[in-house]
């Protein structure tokens, strides 16, 4: 019994050996997967935490997060306090000294571009507002374009010998942003907008130059009231526009007003699909677009 | 008649540095070209210098670009960075945080309830003594050598309640340490020191280790502050067999969180020994007089545990845990009355010797995906026997003395919490102390159970507050032969300040 025990371990410590040869990557999403994916290719070993209809900001920490993180060379967040309700604690209980914010092994996207909603109010009678800026930067290509460069930079200092290879995909994947981007600033032009459920395409819109007509939420993280929802209505009323909300968010809302208004509603993930690369989220970022100028 | 002279001098003054340094024409024309090397390597500077400069122009005329493209929105502002961008402040390697320079990370959470149950408020405080042949550690009016009053969280009575205001500090020390301070303020202004560790940051192979006062990570719920339970008050079972805090003790804790395919976290601890309840001992005076001996040198309490956690899925998640604990001195005394010659007498018996704890801890969640947590489900029960194994050090039947006496017994939680509505939820709690609840040894006595129902309705109104109300209905054994049986209400606030927190599984 004790020697099949020894044998298994022996197994294991082969197999943690050989696995070695790559770099072991922990993304908290699909878009942040569809960065590695793209600047590292199969010199990453990619685990990816939470599908694309997951809420990053109320998601909570479950041990085989750990074990993942156990083990991991870079863990790649969007960051800017969006999943500081489990990735802190997940990342200090998996007793890996290697990823600990501050570290080559910890990179946050958003600590890479500038920020949208910085500042403001610290008080939460406004909801939960997080005055270091708006987290949601994996909705604005262009500026993932730049996170892909600066995630080259990281895993080059991991993982010297491939930095050329990590240049090469970041730089491909810049490329491939900026074909898309020039057409889909010609498709978003003259756009009515859109109103959010909760401020979190905003990077997108901003992008494209979107008016974002209103948000569903009067505050972030507290859902309406149907007086709020029929003052949004007085103040639409006789405009266009379309209505998205996420998967995990609230339906009956968003139906609710867009019923009122006779305009569209529509429900996008705010990520593509789990196991996407670069042309994945670029697709996913495509049916934002193309909803959004649907309401032309 | 002076000019040929002055231009003679002068044409002399000029020649002299030609005099000086006689040259030929193969010099001057080495001076030429070494001039000329000169101009072209600063012409070349020049033009690396000017390349930087346009190359950082366009960068900021890019960046400028990036922030004009923002259009003024509806809905609430949009601001830009004051100044460098983050990524310049953090060098892009730390975690964005609002939170401020090198002040610890404070939090503050405010517990408050109204009570009221049918038996004149004693029932908080009863479902905290029911009935174990070993008299839990509530040895009715002994002094434990320690001041009692308002130390635990059930100091409850019918009507309006602060249990406490819980003030929490965390810190990176430095690259080698992380701090965490959490002090509890309670009603009437005692405050108690709950928690304050130290934890390792950088220890390899997934070794990490605790210093300090902490709650020990036996079972499950023993490491929760009350303020994260799904109900207002504690279950039966940690209440009687380890006291309104639970196994929280000064010590070290070592835990290992191997690299596998499947989650293991294997730990021990080494913690003092001063307990409440499992493993207490009592005072000097206490100790001379029932012969029980000196309270000895800590560490007094051992515990090991073990945790797994198979990989489900990402809406499921579930762990399993296995803890032990072991205390190398217990003692209590029992007291008993006789009537004698129409008179009462108390008699008291000291007993000493040491105990086992065994718990068995299974919590599963499930992840409905849905907003402010619809369809969330998440299930938790522990099983804890604790087994005493004591001799009788001191009595008024001296044939007594020297005779073994196990004390056995057990409890069981079993509780679940369902989002049947967007920020509401409903929780229902079973649990029982002393399924087994028996002394054997020199003399053998069984004993009954006590137990209880709970239900409970929360309203998370954000992530920052919540509303709960709770029912229950306990039938307490109070003596050997004695029950009560009671309905309780409390109507409970938690308010949380400051930092948003984040909690372990």
């Amino acid at each position: 019994m004790i020697q099949r025990i020894f044998l298994v371990l022996l197994g294991l410590l082969v197999l943690a050996s050989t696995s070695a040869a790559t770099v072991e990557v922990v993304a908290v999403s699909p878009s942040m997967g569809a960065l590695v994916r793209e600047v590292a290719g199969a010199r990453a070993d990619l685990t990816v935490l939470a599908g694309p209809n997951r809420n990053l900001h109320t998601l909570q920490v479950r041990p085989t997060m750990m074990r993942v993180l156990r083990g991991a060379d870079l863990v790649v967040a969007i960051g800017a306090e969006l999943e500081v309700g489990w990735l802190p604690v997940a990342i200090r209980s998996a007793a890996n000294p290697k990823i600990l914010p501050g570290t080559n092994g910890y990179f946050e996207a958003a600590a890479q571009v500038r920020l949208l909603d910085v500042g403001g109010a610290a008080n939460r009678a406004m909801g939960d507002v997080h005055p270091v800026g708006n987290p949601h930067v994996n909705m604005d290509p262009v500026r993932m374009a730049a996170v892909a460069r600066a995630l080259a930079g990281r895993l080059a200092l991991i993982d010297p010998a491939g930095a050329s290879r990590y240049r090469g995909g970041a730089e491909g994947f810049a490329a491939k942003v900026d074909r898309r981007v020039r057409s889909w600033r010609s498709k978003l032009s003259g756009v009515p907008g859109v109103v959010l459920y909760h401020r979190d395409a905003i990077y997108l819109l901003d992008r494209f130059g979107v008016p974002l007509l209103g948000t569903i939420e009067p505050i972030p993280g507290v859902p309406p009231t149907g007086r709020q929802i029929s003052a949004l209505t007085a103040k639409l009323k006789g405009g266009r526009g379309i209505v998205i909300y996420t998967p995990y968010q609230s339906p009956k809302a968003p139906k609710s007003l867009a019923t009122n208004l006779g305009w569209r509603v529509v429900e996008l993930p705010m990520e593509p699909p789990r196991g996407s690369d670069g042309d994945g989220y670029l697709g996913h970022i495509g049916r934002w677009v193309n909803t959004i100028a649907s309401a032309k | 008649m002076n000019k040929p002279l002055l231009q003679g001098a002068l044409v002399g003054v000029l020649l002299i540095p030609a005099a000086a340094f006689p040259a030929s024409d193969a010099e001057v024309a080495e001076l030429r070209s070494m001039l000329g090397e000169m101009k072209a390597e600063y012409e070349q500077r020049t033009r690396v210098l000017e390349n930087r400069l346009a190359d950082a122009e366009r960068e900021a005329a890019r960046r400028r670009g990036e922030a004009a493209k923002s259009k003024p929105m509806t809905a609430t502002v949009v601001r830009s960075a004051p100044t460098a961008s983050p990524a310049k402040q953090t060098g892009g390697f730390g975690a964005l945080t609002s939170g401020s320079a090198f002040n610890p990370q404070i939090s503050v959470i405010l517990d408050g309830n109204h009570y009221y149950d049918g038996i004149d408020g004693e029932g908080a405080a009863l479902v905290g003594e029911a009935f174990q042949p070993s008299g839990g550690g509530h040895d009715h009016g002994h002094d434990h050598g320690g001041d009692e009053e308002g130390h635990g969280h059930g100091v409850t009575s019918n009507g309006f309640n602060f249990r406490e205001a819980e003030i929490a500090f965390s810190a990176t020390v430095d690259p080698y340490f992380d701090a965490h301070t959490y002090l509890a303020v309670d009603g009437d202004g005692n405050l108690d020191l709950e928690e304050a560790y130290l934890q390792t940051r950088g220890l390899p192979y997934g070794l990490r280790l605790k210093g300090g006062k902490f709650l020990s990570k036996f079972g499950y719920i023993n490491q929760q502050h009350p303020h994260q339970w799904d109900f207002v008050d504690h279950n039966l079972p940690y209440l009687n067999l380890l006291g309104d805090h639970g196994l929280q003790d000064t010590g070290v804790q070592l835990t290992w969180l191997p690299d596998l395919p499947i989650y293991t976290l294997l730990g021990v601890e080494a913690l003092h020994g001063s307990q409440e309840v499992f493993g207490a001992t009592l005072g000097d005076a206490e100790q001379a007089e029932l012969n029980l001996g000196d309270t000895r040198d800590g560490p007094r309490l051992w515990t090991a545990f073990a945790k797994v956690a198979p990989e489900l899925g990402e809406n499921h998640a579930l762990q399993i845990g296995v803890s032990y604990a072991h205390t190398n001195q217990h003692q209590e005394v029992h007291s008993h009355s006789h009537v004698h010659e129409g008179e009462e007498e108390v008699h008291e018996n000291g007993l000493a010797g040491n105990g086992d704890l065994w718990g068995v801890d299974i919590v599963y969640k499930y992840d409905a995906d849905a907003a402010y947590g619809q369809g969330d489900i998440k299930f938790q029960t522990e099983y804890l026997r604790s087994i005493k194994d004591l001799s009788i050090r001191s009595s008024a039947h001296e044939e007594l003395i020297g005779s073994p006496r196990k004390f056995t017994t057990d409890g069981l939680y079993a509780q679940a919490t369902y989002g049947f509505a967007p920020k509401w939820t409903v929780g229902l709690r079973y649990d029982v102390l002393g399924l087994t609840n028996k002394v054997s040894g020199g003399e053998s006595e069984e004993f009954g159970s006590s137990d209880r129902w709970t239900l409970d309705l929360t309203w998370n109104l954000s992530e920052f507050s919540r509303l709960r109300a709770q029912y229950a209905y306990s039938d307490t054994l109070v003596s050997g032969n004695e029950r009560e049986s009671f309905n309780a209400f409390y109507l409970q606030f938690l308010m949380s300040l400051g930092t948003h927190g984040a909690h372990v599984f």
